[in-house]
């Protein structure tokens, strides 16, 4: 009984050197150690690392020390058995010990012993290793998968959001996140807001520019500036570089005058910009030179180049039509509104309508003197003022009473001059009667004198005028009589058809441009004093200088230039285009103010710079 | 090609070689510096309302050059596999490659009129701004690195620093033989490890924590203080071979650090460019998609 070991190992040039000895034993022991039978010179042994005990003629079992395993036909343990008929593998550390199958007719048990390939040494110092690239995915994966990803994300996905929504509810739209939002350059304007997560709504068709419909879809009041024909022509000549552009935007289909060329979006979460001055006056400065038939004045900028205004003025009657004009100021135009007022008379601190004024002042709210306030109402708005109300307005002081019966105060019809009449003579009439004492009364004599007198007074009294009732008709229709001091009074030949000409005033006097008196219910010119109420509304219109009613007491342009200069000026108030004319006209306010207003800066007081100590005060200018 | 010009920087124009980045007394860079101004001044004269955009004539014209510049800076990988001489030689290409993409900041700046967002569009700007740093970094470690590249060898190669970490293995195994068990397992912890193991942050960052040669040395110099007379003996010898590895793997280490800091930017300069071409294109689709 023994084993017979046969050492094998490779010489350098490959060739297999067997070294052999034969251990009369029936246990050996495997390990590093020196004294081990079989000694495996590998640091992955142990200085004892197994057993291997011939247990039969046919067994031989293996095993290892505590805390140690060896590999016995591919599975690790910690001992087994190994048939000598068959043979097996034990495999401890990197060597192999391979025993064999016993010979026919021997008793000794074979056992090769060969050290495993080595080549992991080799790979673990290849030197291609040094390269960075063995520890990094390939450059070509990286580029590839990172590039298909991106293309995924952000080309195929959004494409693919788009067509999703193109069959979609905007409700639907409106909810939920859409890959198309990863192409959105910017945050859209605040007015947009609500359309960010709808990107079809306004880019309807794959690459086609935006078009004015998906504007005008919502925005159906917006007005056109002017006929597209005459916009063409009004445009000044554009430079060689302006007309390539253009022409290259015609070429991708890009008309002029689109929406979008001047409201552009993804600006960020912004209000509209103000137009620009310029804006206007690229086309404005110089309108008369390209379109000659146009009625407007060229203007550039409100303090160096804009026509004087020209208000709707009343300038005549077709009968009983009133007939309104543009005129400019400078032409002086006086207004026919049939109503005679002079302004002066009222405004007068001292005089018999002030001294009435006070009379009435407790009962009126009036002061030591009358105010604008006093007859003129502003609309709820504060943009302009209500027309004025007769009763209302002038009835306080110019009373229609003429009768007080017991507590009720009979009044004249005011614009019923048949009414007027009658009533007069009615009145005239039933005095007389009563005077006459035609009730029961204490009783008379009888007799035919009393009876023929009374009845001749009844004949009197019945008649349609008596001198002094005709007397009161007529002093009434007077240019000093209750009608005919506010009115101008047709007079007829004879009898009392006397008509009143019909009285009218311009609800809005600038009806392209936009005025509000609101923001100017204080004012304050350089150099002046800030002024409220009647002085307030002095500064700029004159009625306190105003004695007749035809005068037109609208300030005119250089009245506004005290405060008002152009988009950059060193007066106290910059004024761009946008502040009183729209582009999208309209009657309404400009938009560029109602902006402002949404944006809660709100005009209560026109604010002035205060002027430099020294600087000449200029008085207020008016027409 | 490239460590070599750098290299040959300080030698100046007396030397035989000039660099790619000196080509022709810095002729791409004039070029590029000349465009840049003028594009700055353009930019600052023209008049684009409400703000300078991605989407003006200015902004078109911007981002069509810019695209088109990408486009021919990246041909620099197909470019690069034919060396020729002349105006068209590699070296006018890459220097022309070097200074025309840094212009590619002023030129891809100002096409989005400074205007960013988490989009498609700042993806493409951020993705090329990441690839122009990368190639900036790149040329700058060719400049410097190379230098300590060779003196972190010792005037060693590659293989002969191997070699030295091989020998002195072999006589690790050797020398640990008579240890015991517990001993000879924390040498063969030194054995067993791989010098180049460890992620690519481990190379960039030469900071190899766990080293299993540290942790024998400290143990078993801990081991030469418990034992004495034979015994210590083979400690000993183990202690100074191990003293040795640590040399040889510091120099081996440091030397693969420098080559890792020297190769890094073409893991991002190159994928990052076919990610940046990705993106331009949906870029481009996406803004006529949407126009």
């Amino acid at each position: 009984m023994a084993f017979l070991l046969r050492n094998i190992s490779l010489s350098a040039d490959g060739r297999e050197i067997v070294r052999t000895s034969r251990i009369r034993d029936d246990l050996i022991k495997v390990g590093r150690d020196p004294g081990c039978d079989i000694r495996l010179d590998d640091l992955a042994v142990a200085l004892h690392h197994a057993t291997l005990e011939q247990i039969s003629s046919s067994q031989v079992g293996i095993s290892a020390e505590a805390g140690l395993t060896v590999e016995i036909d591919g599975n690790t343990t910690q001992g087994g058995q190994i048939n000598t008929v068959t043979g097996g593998t034990v495999k401890v550390g990197p060597f192999v010990l391979r025993i064999l199958a016993t010979e026919m007719g021997s008793d000794d048990i074979a056992i090769d012993i060969a050290k495993a390939d080595d080549n992991a040494d080799d790979e673990k110092f290849d030197t291609r290793r040094f390269a960075l690239q063995t520890t990094l995915p390939g450059k070509r994966t990286l580029s590839w998968s990172l590039a298909a990803a991106v293309l995924a994300f952000f080309l195929a996905w959004p494409i693919y959001a788009y067509y999703q929504q193109r069959g979609a509810a905007p409700d639907a739209i409106a909810s939920g996140y859409h890959a198309d939002r990863l192409w959105s350059s910017g945050s859209l304007s605040r007015g947009h807001a609500s359309l960010q997560q709808n990107c079809a709504a306004c880019h309807a068709l794959p690459f086609e520019s935006v078009r004015d419909a998906s504007c005008t879809a919502c925005h159906t009041q917006v007005h056109d500036h002017a006929d597209q024909a005459r916009m063409r022509t009004a445009t000044p000549d554009l430079g060689g570089w302006r007309r390539i552009q253009a022409s290259i935007a015609g070429f991708f289909g890009q008309d002029p005058g689109r929406c979008v060329d001047c409201h552009t979006e993804h600006e960020g979460a912004q209000e509209m910009v103000p137009t620009r001055q310029q804006f206007c006056a690229d086309c404005h400065s110089d309108l008369r030179g390209r379109l000659a038939d146009t009625r407007l004045g060229d203007a550039s900028n409100f303090e160096t180049g804009h026509p004087q205004f020209q208000p709707s003025v009343l300038v005549r009657w077709d009968g009983e039509t009133p007939r309104t004009q543009r005129v400019s100021l400078d032409r002086n135009p006086r207004e026919m509104s049939n109503l005679r007022f002079p302004h002066a008379l009222h405004l007068n601190a001292t005089g018999g309508v002030a001294q009435m004024g006070r009379r009435l002042g407790a009962q009126y709210g009036f002061g030591q003197q009358m105010e604008c306030r006093d007859c003129h109402v502003p609309t709820p708005d504060g943009v302009r003022f209500a027309p004025v109300n007769m009763e209302a307005d002038c009835g306080m002081c110019h009373s229609l009473a003429f009768e007080r019966i017991g507590g009720t105060v009979r009044t004249l019809r005011h614009g019923e001059p048949r009414q007027v009449v009658a009533d007069i003579l009615s009145w005239a009439r039933g005095n007389r009667a009563e005077a006459l004492d035609l009730g029961g009364g204490p009783r008379s004599r009888p007799g035919d004198v009393n009876q023929i007198r009374a009845a001749i007074q009844f004949a009197r009294a019945r008649a349609d005028a008596s001198p002094t009732a005709m007397a009161s008709v007529r002093q009434a229709f007077t240019p000093d009589g209750a009608c005919g001091e506010c009115h101008q009074v047709e007079a007829p030949a004879s009898g009392f058809d006397f008509r009143i000409r019909p009285v009218a005033f311009p609800v809005r006097y600038l009806q392209h441009g936009w005025f509000s008196h609101r923001p100017h219910q204080n004012a304050q010119r350089p150099g002046r004093p800030m002024v409220t109420d009647s002085q307030a509304c002095l500064s700029c219109h004159t009625a306190n200088g105003s004695s007749d009613a035809t005068d037109l007491m609208l300030p005119n342009v250089a009245s506004c230039r005290d405060c008002h200069g152009g988009e950059t000026t060193s007066l106290p108030v910059p004024s761009n285009c946008a502040m009183c004319h729209d582009y999208h006209i309209d009657q309404g306010v400009p938009d560029a103010l109602l902006r402002q207003q949404v944006r809660g800066r709100r005009w209560t007081t026109t604010v002035v710079r205060a002027q430099p100590v020294g600087a000449p005060a200029a008085p207020p200018r008016t027409r | 090609m490239a460590t070599r010009g750098i290299e040959n920087l300080k030698f100046g124009d007396a030397a035989a070689h000039e660099s790619f980045l000196r080509y022709r007394g810095f002729r791409w860079f004039k070029i590029g510096a000349i465009v840049s101004l003028i594009l700055i001044v353009v930019y600052l004269l023209v008049d684009v309302q409400p703000r300078h955009n991605g989407g003006s004539w200015l902004g078109y014209t911007l981002g069509a050059v810019g695209a088109g510049l990408i486009v021919w800076l990246a041909l620099l990988g197909i470019r690069k596999r034919a060396m020729t001489r002349g105006r068209w030689s590699l070296k006018a290409w890459t220097s022309a490659h070097v200074y025309l993409g840094l212009t590619l900041i002023v030129i891809g700046t100002l096409h989005t009129g400074f205007q960013f967002g988490w989009n498609v569009h700042t993806l493409a700007y951020a993705l090329m701004m990441f690839v122009i740093v990368s190639g900036i970094y790149g040329i700058s470690v060719y400049a410097i690195l190379p230098q300590g590249l060779s003196d972190s060898r010792s005037e060693m190669t590659g293989p002969q620093m191997i070699d030295a970490v091989n020998t002195l293995d072999k006589q690790l195994k050797l020398s640990a033989q008579p240890l015991a068990d517990a001993d000879s397992a924390v040498v063969l912890g030194s054995l067993d490890q791989d010098p180049f193991g460890g992620n690519a942050w481990r190379r960039l960052s030469g900071n190899y924590s766990a080293c299993a040669n540290r942790d024998a040395l400290k143990c078993m110099r801990e081991r030469l203080d418990q034992v004495t007379g034979k015994q210590a003996e083979p400690i000993e010898q183990i202690v100074q071979l191990l003293e040795k590895k640590a040399a040889a793997l510091s120099r081996l280490r440091g030397y693969i650090q420098r080559r890792a800091l020297l190769e890094v930017w073409l893991f991002f300069h190159i994928p990052l460019t076919f990610v940046l071409i990705a993106a331009l294109f949906a870029h481009i689709i996406s803004v006529f998609f949407y126009w």
